[in-house]
């Protein structure tokens, strides 16, 4: 009796929350969309249109593209760059993070290892020359003193007080595959690998000890127990934000709260594709996810509430459409959208968000932007334009 | 692994696991277990007594051997700090296993055994048991070693220091051999015990009350220079070896005379006054190869061997300890022994030694840097030489205070408002925080290594420190006083100034930025947002080094900085724009343009300028030349019209090497005393005060006659030592052409300017080499990279003459001062580890690839090949020349002087022509026909290990 009266109540309280997330008089409890973006590329001074990396400090953004670095004064709009030619060690700026305590600026490079971009000074780690474990840097992560390095040959940790260079791979952690893909740390006490075949690793600083992250099912082309775990463990990105891990991998995203996971696909989500190439994560209730064919949002976790950014196959306009459990709930035209719908990397700043594109870089200024859900009138759809000619 | 009664029984049990071990691969890991374990089987006539004769022989005398003042002689004429039973370097050759860890060391393994058998055979645990050693072969497999002599060479080598304080002569290798022979007689099975050797205690008698304790237990108090080194003086006394004695023929063939039969060191005649206690009741700490201890005099230790007995000594001889009498030593000397003499030669006072040749230690000051307390009238003085500050009292013109504070304070600095100073303490790698008031030490923080320049932002938010050595700047929030963060900053930071409007704490940085082999170089100005806390901005100055002092003028517009300007891409024979090395000032202006002026005038150089400080009018700057002892005043207001008359190229390209052009802005030099170094204006721009270092004095400047007025004394010692003399030589440029430079202008603080030069005369470059560390060199004989000088007198001789000062060389008796002091520069402590510490697991791991001698893939390292035969300790050099496949087309030779290795971490760049700039670049990139070590089967992981554990030597 009791049990059923539980059942009953929670199945009124599931429809109390449906209506209340439903359409009511006009209005709907829909997430913020960010409807203002910008793009640059080469024409606004960037090195190259191929943008590998973004990292958001302040009042700069640090882009990281395929013949060299840039940085963008968002107050003036204003790029400044550097090459090989300025200093740069290497051409192919794959990685990005900022020591905010330090202001230096940390850059993995493809295929020549680790910088550091500090006052105009760029000094130089690579394999021969330091304790680098591989030059083809995908990852790097400003950890207290320690700077660690995700390559394509394992994990590096670099101290900057100590000098001390260690290297993780099969060896001592545990790590199946060693091809790293994202080093990230948001300034609790772990530090996140996410590694080709090996899923997703966790290293406790305090307790110095490692954690790994794979998909129980041990399935590579299927999930076979969906929320068993993560959802392949050719994981692309890790970040912990709000005390919730997300990760996105090259067939789906996750999400783990430290009990629950919960996997996140295509077909049932407001991903894009399944094919992630990162992510970031504003909170326990919204990260962004880097597809290949758009940017995919999750805005509010217990709703399944996504928003996903599409670009339109001509022009520089897209779309933002709000799904939930794929319903679609409001298709936003944007005039100008995002630049181009292979995204490699994103950041937050503050409400901005920043994407990196296999063309270009974006900008989502979010003027008014609130997290979760509102109640407020859908955006009005725009008619389609007509063809000239027509009446 | 416990004690050696237990590892003994458990032989068995080792060997399994070494066994065990072998089979999954994991690397040995050997442990000392000492001679007595040794002894187990290697005593007695059949095994050639052979424990007997390591006991009775120097090596294991080694260790007490440095509690002789000789040693305390030594080790100060060497540069070290550490008394010699603490010098790792004096224990490197006078003990067994002196820098291994805990754990690679038996419980009951002792360092005061001196040199031990497993000096020269390896540590035992693995070949000890006696299966092992029963079986030749089986025995080198598992690691006991059979050195040669060049094995002893690695530190019988003749080394400077025991030859300057001992007249040592050179090894006869042949004597040294037949001294320490212990060979096996006969080729039979010899039975041993298995046992080491023990006092046959009848078990009535070790019920006894008072039992005999053994003189490694009183050496446990006993010990040190304040405990008059007792127990070393005792070990290197005859009765140490009373019972070792027993196993020389002539203890044989007296004993046979006696009618004794068998072994004397068995036989109870011989024991009553060969060992102490005979028959009397031991405790497990008391050995019978002891011979005649402490207790042989003083009675049975057990009844009075307690600290709080034997601090009060009337209760310790109410307790039993006894005062020898004349019956003492009778009762074993017989009736004509004279006691008197014999009581002189045992003599153990535990005071401590007095030099023998009738030295004093004598204390300079060494005063360096100076800053005003707020307030104005305590100037704040760092003394380098004296560990302290001294506080000065500006009206009176006198020292009122001085304050102990860490090793080789540095710079001082005050909190605004005054209540705290910073001082950094470069030996100890720290700062004292100083309350001003009480003058008391509050806190001390510790920073980076070797913290030179210290200052605060003007709000006080936080403390910046930049550290020397590891090339960084440690800050520190002052309000709670704890870390915050680490800057970097380029190489060698030095002093740091803050701009009058309080946005810019700009830095020098000393060293100029690693460039490749000929290659010109920069230097780096690094300007640091002081509200941030963070580097925004480095300016580059082309072609200069040695970037010291820094000061901003009072407009704000521009800094100014000390600079050299080094031409190290052309022979040095080249006298052309002022030869190899001029002097002078960079003008760092806000907008980022650097100019650069020479101080130096076309027959007066200003060698080594040091510091610099604006008049708070902004007329004047002060600039110290520590190499001519002089202050040059220079004219601001001329010095930026002439530049901005110049044309942009003669300010990038003329100016900066115009020995002519300081005529224009030099208003006038005042002489100072020796070696001025820190100068500082007074805020009401009255006066100034110069730190004359090697006068342990300050110059006061009278700003408006511009001359120096008085002379404060500081209170260092006014006896003039050959040390002093050769310091103060060694920091002069009267002995250069035209005063160009010094010594240190090459070797700042001993060190290294981290430039290779063409020294040569031949003007194509040929064998450019990298300048090497003078700290700690005193027996790293031979000197240069190719090896010709074998040793300093001739390195700073005629040598130094025809190279690089091109003047009269050295009188004899300056040559002997320049030694005496350039072999005294001391090695800071290793940063990575102290003497015994704990290594982390990636040293720990480092340290077998290091010794290693098999590749990953099972092949064997020919032992020329191996780290560690080049690379011996203490010094890990062998002072030998070996072509390691790094000759360049330029080279004349290809064997260079295997460099020693201890701190190698703050020695870049390296190899002879400093052509790798890091350690890993030695095997990464010069490295790859596996000639310098065998290395390139390693994993890049171990090479990472390799060079962590390189850097704790």
């Amino acid at each position: 009796m009791k049990i059923a009266a539980s059942i009953a109540l929670g199945t009124l309280a599931g429809l109390a929350l449906a209506g209340g997330l439903a359409a009511e008089s006009g209005k709907s409890k829909l997430p913020y969309v960010y409807t203002k973006w910008k793009q640059f590329t080469v024409a606004d001074g960037l090195p190259n249109d191929h943008i590998f990396a973004v990292k958001a400090d302040g009042g700069r953004v640090w882009i990281g593209t395929e013949n060299g670095l840039a940085m963008l004064d968002k107050r003036t709009g204003k790029i400044k760059s550097w090459t090989e030619k300025d200093g740069l060690p290497f051409r192919a700026v794959t990685a990005i993070d900022v020591d905010r305590k330090t202001g230096d600026v940390w850059l993995g490079l493809f295929g020549g290892g680790l910088a550091r971009f500090s006052g105009g000074r760029f000094d130089h780690w690579h394999q021969l020359n330091s304790g680098l474990v591989n030059d083809v840097v995908y990852g790097v992560a400003v950890e207290n003193d320690n700077i660690w390095a995700a390559t394509t040959a394992g994990a590096s940790r670099f101290n900057i007080k100590t000098q001390e260079w260690s290297i993780f791979t099969e060896k001592n952690a545990p790590m199946e595959e060693i091809w790293n893909y994202s080093a990230s740390y948001n300034g609790s006490d772990k530090v996140y690998l996410a590694v080709w075949g090996s899923g997703v690793l966790e290293y406790d600083i305090k307790a110095n000890r490692w954690k790994d992250y794979l998909d129980p099912d041990g399935e590579m082309e299927i999930d076979l127990y969906r929320d068993d775990g993560i959802v392949h463990v050719i994981a692309t990105g890790a970040q912990e934000a709000g005390g919730a891990l997300w990760i996105s991998s090259y067939f789906g995203a996750s999400r783990y709260d430290g009990r629950n996971w919960r996997a996140f696909y295509n077909q049932d989500s407001g991903l894009p594709s399944d094919f992630l190439n990162n992510l970031t994560a504003r909170s326990a209730d919204e990260a962004w996810f880097c597809s290949d064919k758009g940017a995919g949002a999750i805005t509010d976790f217990s709703s399944n509430t996504w928003v996903a950014y599409t670009r339109d196959a001509n022009g520089k306009g897209g779309k933002a459409i709000v799904t939930r459990d794929k319903e679609v709930l409001e298709t936003v035209e944007l005039p100008v959208g995002i630049p181009h719908n292979y995204i490699i990397n994103a950041d937050m700043d503050g409400n901005d968000v920043w994407l990196a594109t296999a063309k270009g870089l974006g900008w989502g200024i979010g003027n008014g932007y609130y997290p979760g859900l509102r109640e407020r009138p859908k955006t009005p759809a725009r008619p389609a334009p007509r063809k000239r000619g027509s009446k | 692994m416990n004690g050696v009664r237990r590892l003994i029984p458990a032989g068995a049990a080792v060997t399994a696991l070494i066994a065990l071990a072998s089979l999954h691969g994991a690397p040995r890991q050997p442990v000392y277990v000492g001679a007595r374990a040794c002894a187990a089987c290697h005593t007695g006539k059949g095994i050639g007594n052979q424990y007997g004769l390591w006991l009775h022989s120097k090596h294991s005398r080694a260790y007490a051997a440095l509690a002789r003042p000789e040693s305390k002689e030594i080790v100060e004429i060497s540069g070290l700090r550490q008394v010699p039973q603490e010098a790792a370097i004096c224990l490197g050759c006078h003990a067994t296993a002196y820098n291994a860890e805990k754990w690679e060391k038996d419980d009951d393994f002792r360092i005061e055994d001196g040199v031990q058998c497993e000096a020269c055979h390896g540590p035992g645990s693995e070949y000890m048991t006696e299966a092992v050693m029963r079986n030749p072969e089986e025995a080198r497999k598992a690691g006991l070693r059979i050195p040669d002599d060049r094995f002893c060479l690695g530190c019988h080598v003749e080394k400077g220091s025991h030859v300057a304080v001992l007249k040592a002569p050179k090894l006869e290798k042949k004597k040294a051999w037949a001294d320490i022979a212990h060979p096996r007689p006969g080729t039979g099975t010899v039975k041993v015990t298995g046992k080491p050797p023990d006092f046959p205690v009848p078990p009535e008698a070790q019920k006894a009350a008072h039992k005999y304790i053994g003189a490694a237990q009183c050496g446990s108090c006993h010990k040190g220079e304040a405990m008059g080194h007792q127990y070393s003086v005792w070990r290197m006394s005859a009765h140490a070896r009373a019972w070792s004695v027993l196993s020389t023929p002539a203890a044989y063939a007296q004993a046979a005379r006696k009618g004794i039969v068998g072994d004397p060191q068995r036989a109870p005649e011989c024991l009553k006054c060969h060992s102490t206690g005979y028959g009397a009741a031991h405790t497990a700490s008391s050995k019978v190869d002891e011979g005649v201890t402490c207790e042989a005099c003083h009675g049975p230790g057990s009844d009075y061997a307690f600290e709080a007995v034997m601090h009060d000594k009337r209760g310790a001889i109410q307790a039993g300890l006894k005062t020898p009498t004349r019956e003492t030593c009778l009762g074993c000397h017989g009736t004509k022994f004279d006691t008197a003499a014999g009581m002189k030669a045992i003599a153990h006072p535990s005071k401590p030694p007095v030099a023998t040749n009738g030295r004093h230690e004598v204390r300079y000051k060494n005063p360096l840097n100076m800053a005003l307390r707020p307030g104005g009238k305590e100037l704040w003085v760092t003394c380098e030489a004296a560990d302290s500050v001294i506080v000065v009292d500006t009206a009176a013109r006198k020292s009122v205070a001085e304050i102990p504070v860490g090793g080789m304070p540095i710079e001082v600095a005050f909190a605004p408002g005054g209540k705290l100073a910073f001082v950094s303490n470069r030996h100890d790698d720290t700062v004292s925080v100083i309350d001003t008031g009480s003058r008391k030490i509050v806190k001390t923080l510790a920073t980076g290594d070797e913290p030179h320049g210290v200052l605060t932002d003007r709000q006080g938010k936080y403390l910046y420190v930049a550290n020397t050595s590891s090339g960084d700047v440690s800050v520190f929030d002052i309000a709670s006083l704890t870390y915050v963060k680490t800057l970097s900053a380029s190489r060698g930071p030095w002093s740091l100034a803050l701009s009058p409007d309080g946005a810019v704490m700009l830095l020098t940085n000393m060293l100029a930025r690693f460039s490749p082999l000929r290659t010109p170089f920069a230097s780096e100005l690094t300007s640091i947002d002081a509200e941030r806390g963070t580097v925004d901005e480095r300016r580059v100055v082309d072609g200069a080094n040695m970037m010291m002092g820094v000061d901003w003028h009072p407009s704000g517009k521009f800094a100014l900085a000390t600079l050299n300007r080094t031409k190290s891409l052309v022979p040095m024979t080249r006298l052309m724009q002022g030869w190899t090395i001029t002097n002078g000032l960079a003008i760092m202006w806000r907008d980022g343009a650097v100019d650069q002026v020479l101080l130096d005038e076309p027959n007066m150089g200003f060698a080594d300028p040091s510091d610099v400080a604006c008049t708070p009018d902004g007329r004047y700057a002060l600039v110290t030349s520590a190499g001519t002892d002089r202050v040059a005043v220079v004219d601001i207001a001329k010095l930026t019209a002439a530049l901005g008359r110049a044309t942009k190229h003669e300010r990038e390209h003329v100016i900066p090497n115009h020995q002519g052009y300081p005529t224009e802005f030099v208003l006038k030099h005042i002489d100072v005393k020796n070696n001025p170094r820190g100068v500082l204006v007074a805020p009401d721009g009255s006066e100034a005060y110069v730190a004359n270092s090697l006068d342990d004095s300050l110059s006061v400047i009278d700003l408006k006659r511009l001359e120096a007025v008085a002379r404060i004394d500081l209170g260092g010692s006014r006896e003039i030592t050959r040390y002093r003399q050769g310091e103060r030589l060694f920091h002069n440029a009267r002995i250069t052409f035209r005063h160009q430079h010094s010594c240190a202008s090459c070797h700042p603080d001993g060190h290294i300017d981290s430039v290779t030069y063409d020294i040569e005369s031949d003007g194509i470059g040929i064998s450019p080499v990298d300048n090497r560390t003078l700290r700690g060199i005193l027996d790293t004989a031979p000197f240069k990279w190719e090896g010709t000088n074998p040793s300093l007198s001739r390195q700073c001789g005629a040598r130094l003459s025809v190279f690089f000062t091109r003047l009269l060389p050295f009188t004899p008796e300056e040559l002997a001062a320049v030694d005496r002091y350039v072999t005294a520069i001391e090695r800071p402590p290793n940063r990575y580890r102290s003497l015994g510490a704990p290594l982390n697991p990636a040293q720990r791991r480092g340290k077998a690839v290091f010794g290693r001698t098999m590749t990953n893939d099972g092949r064997t390292i020919p032992i020329e090949n191996r780290c560690i035969t080049c690379h011996f300790p203490p010094y890990f050099t062998d002072r030998q020349l070996h072509d390691v496949g790094t000759r360049m087309p330029a080279d004349r030779q290809g064997k260079f002087d295997a460099p020693h290795l201890n701190n190698i971490y703050d020695s870049a760049p390296y190899l002879h022509n400093g052509m790798a700039a890091t350690l890993e670049e030695i095997w990464t990139v010069y490295n790859p026909d596996d000639r310098h070590g065998v290395t390139n089967d390693m994993t890049k992981d171990q090479l990472n290990e390799l060079v962590e554990y390189l850097k704790t030597l």
